[in-house]
């Protein structure tokens, strides 16, 4: 069906665009986003496309800038998330025994902690910048990963062609990472989708209630400056609407990109095409 | 014939499940000569693939094993994992009994068997690959360039039991176990399959896994019988085949359509809490008074035939 892969491609496409303002920010940007740059609460002109915030910073160099912060925060929390939950649930479920008991009654008391908060605490303590915080992040986050991996591993360990692979004389390590790893890889890919969209959420909710890195920019910094410091009672859109609309766009193109590409991975959401 | 390759001594597997320890395999005796085929016959259950995994050590980790298994003099199951890691593929390879499953279904076939080529022979990429075409072309694969680059689910249940037969004659093992390969096989696909069995069997060391009467009188120089865990019947195949000494083997071959199918009453004893006695005299037609509490042990009864049964003591 045109539809889905249409939509596929669509949401790429805006990741894609997001990476690439990311990448570039240094050259798209007009100003230096902590510098003065002009008078203060300026609405939108040529000079100021998104006008300035109350210290007269360029919001639209703060909002490229910003893209940097937000997409490391969830892609770099993603990467660890998903390459911690792949390891550790491979290693699990194809020991499977005491290894397997250990990590899975160490999650259970893990998974009884709500995450955001526990995140909030760590953040207060440790002051993290950015790369730290998406590495907690990820690794707190991945403790799911590491579930749903395992429980697909433990049926791949006992596969026929797992026994068949060891009756050649493989060795453990290489039976992971070449025979199971590529059956877990599809779910893998999904779940680093999914794991980016929520880290990036978490992100800007971190930046929001304040325990954003000072030293960058990031766009739930940019929202809880202009809530606390009267962008909404002084009704100035152009201070709060536009990271809240970036972050909307880039939510939305992981979900959708996520989900057509579970679509696509699972067989239970095939639709028949006759 | 040779000297014995293999030779299995007083064997015990157990399982431990809630409802007990499975007795799956009950002190096996079994030697292999060098450049034999020896098929082990028996029902659904019998402890037939339980043995073949044994000699692998490839059994689950909590299965109690008891005996020796002495191949080239040196006993497997007190080997350190790393020198069965070599013996595994490369002196001992098995053809795997589902072939439908037994086949990574994320990696093409050719890389597969080359991966075996490249675990003990020590070809790679290029070298492994020409060496794995060549190995599809020996089990007589059409096309078998094109074939090697195919994922599994494009070959045909016949052309996958060959690609695991490829697979494992990767190393030119000197003992292959085959487990059921022509099983849910057509009956003409079966016999090109044992057809290319009997050619590889050749110089090289066979255990014959099958519930195919026919399929083991075609291939097997000796035959086993198998029930409920124990050897009842060993011998050359012709004496075997064609005067059966055991009543369960005589069963077995009455039940052959072509010899009246009638089948053995009763059904194969649970393995848990098997009977006390000989354990196929609650489906013995010929049972004594004693069958029912002495254990019979294997007696002589030809040249190079045993049976287990008090018939014969």
């Amino acid at each position: 069906m045109p539809g889905r892969n249409a939509a596929l491609y669509l949401s790429l496409g805006v990741v894609l665009v997001y990476c690439a303002v990311a990448l570039f920010a240094p050259v798209i940007a007009p100003f230096d986003p902590f510098v003065i740059s002009g008078p203060p609460l300026a609405p939108p002109d040529a000079a100021h496309l998104l006008g300035t915030n109350d210290l007269a910073q360029d919001i639209f160099s703060r909002l490229i800038w910003g893209t940097r912060a937000t997409l490391i925060l969830g892609f770099l929390g993603a990467v660890v998330s998903v390459v911690m939950g792949t390891t550790v649930g491979i290693v699990a479920g194809y020991y499977g025994g005491r290894i397997d008991e250990a990590v899975m009654r160490f999650l259970d008391v893990m998974m009884t902690i709500p995450f955001f908060p526990l995140l909030l605490v760590l953040t207060i303590f440790l002051r993290p910048g950015i790369y730290v915080t998406a590495v907690i992040m990820g690794l707190l986050g991945g403790l799911g990963s590491v579930r749903i991996i395992r429980s697909q591993v433990l049926s791949l360990a006992v596969a026929d062609f797992v026994v068949g692979t060891k009756a050649l004389g493989a060795r453990d390590g290489y039976i992971m990472a070449r025979h199971i790893l590529p059956n877990v890889l599809p779910l893998v890919g999904v779940k680093f989708v999914t794991s980016a969209q929520h880290f990036m959420l978490v992100g800007i909710g971190l930046g929001f209630l304040g325990m954003g890195d000072p030293n960058v920019v990031d766009w739930g910094q940019m929202i809880e400056r202009a809530s606390k410091n009267g962008g909404i009672v002084l009704g100035l859109w152009w201070w709060l609407i536009p990271p809240g609309l970036a972050v909307t766009g880039i939510s939305l193109a992981l979900a959708w990109f996520a989900y057509a590409c579970e679509e696509r991975i699972n067989p239970r959401f095939q639709v028949m095409r006759v | 014939m040779g000297d014995a390759l293999l030779c299995v001594r007083g064997l015990k597997v157990g399982f431990p499940t809630v409802d007990g320890v499975v007795k799956a395999s009950n002190a096996v005796d079994l030697t292999i000569q060098a450049g034999e085929t020896l098929a082990l016959l028996g029902e659904t259950g019998s402890g037939k693939t339980v043995l073949g995994m044994a000699i692998l050590r490839l059994l689950q980790p909590n299965t109690r094993i008891e005996g020796e298994i002495l191949y080239r003099g040196r006993d497997l199951l007190s080997l350190p994992q790393e020198e069965m890691q070599k013996i595994r593929g490369r002196e001992i390879a098995v053809v795997l009994q589902n072939s439908g499953t037994s086949l990574n279904p994320v990696l093409r076939v050719g890389d597969q068997i080359a991966e075996a080529i490249t675990l003990h022979r020590g070809l790679k990429g290029a070298e492994a690959e020409a060496a794995a075409v060549e190995l599809l072309e020996r089990v007589r694969i059409a096309d078998p360039a094109r074939m090697a680059r195919e994922y599994p689910h494009r070959f045909s249940g016949g052309m996958r039991e060959r690609a695991l037969i490829a697979l494992a004659l990767a190393c030119s093992p000197s003992f292959l176990i085959a487990d059921e390969p022509t099983r849910g096989l057509d009956a003409v696909t079966k016999h090109e399959i044992l057809a290319l069995f009997s050619e590889i069997n050749r110089g090289r060391s066979v255990l014959f896994i099958t519930h195919d009467i026919e399929a083991a009188a075609t291939l097997a120089t000796r035959v086993a019988v198998m029930y409920a865990g124990e050897i009842v019947e060993i011998g050359p195949v012709d004496a075997v085949l064609s005067s059966p000494a055991h009543p369960y083997t005589r069963g077995l071959l009455e039940s052959l359509p072509a010899r009246g199918m009638r089948p053995i009453p009763g059904s194969a004893p649970s393995l848990i809490a098997p009977p006390s006695g000989c354990r196929f005299f609650p489906r013995c037609s010929c049972s004594v008074g004693r069958c029912e509490t002495e254990h019979p042990g294997l007696v002589p009864v030809g040249p190079g035939h045993c049976a287990r049964c008090m018939l014969y003591d």
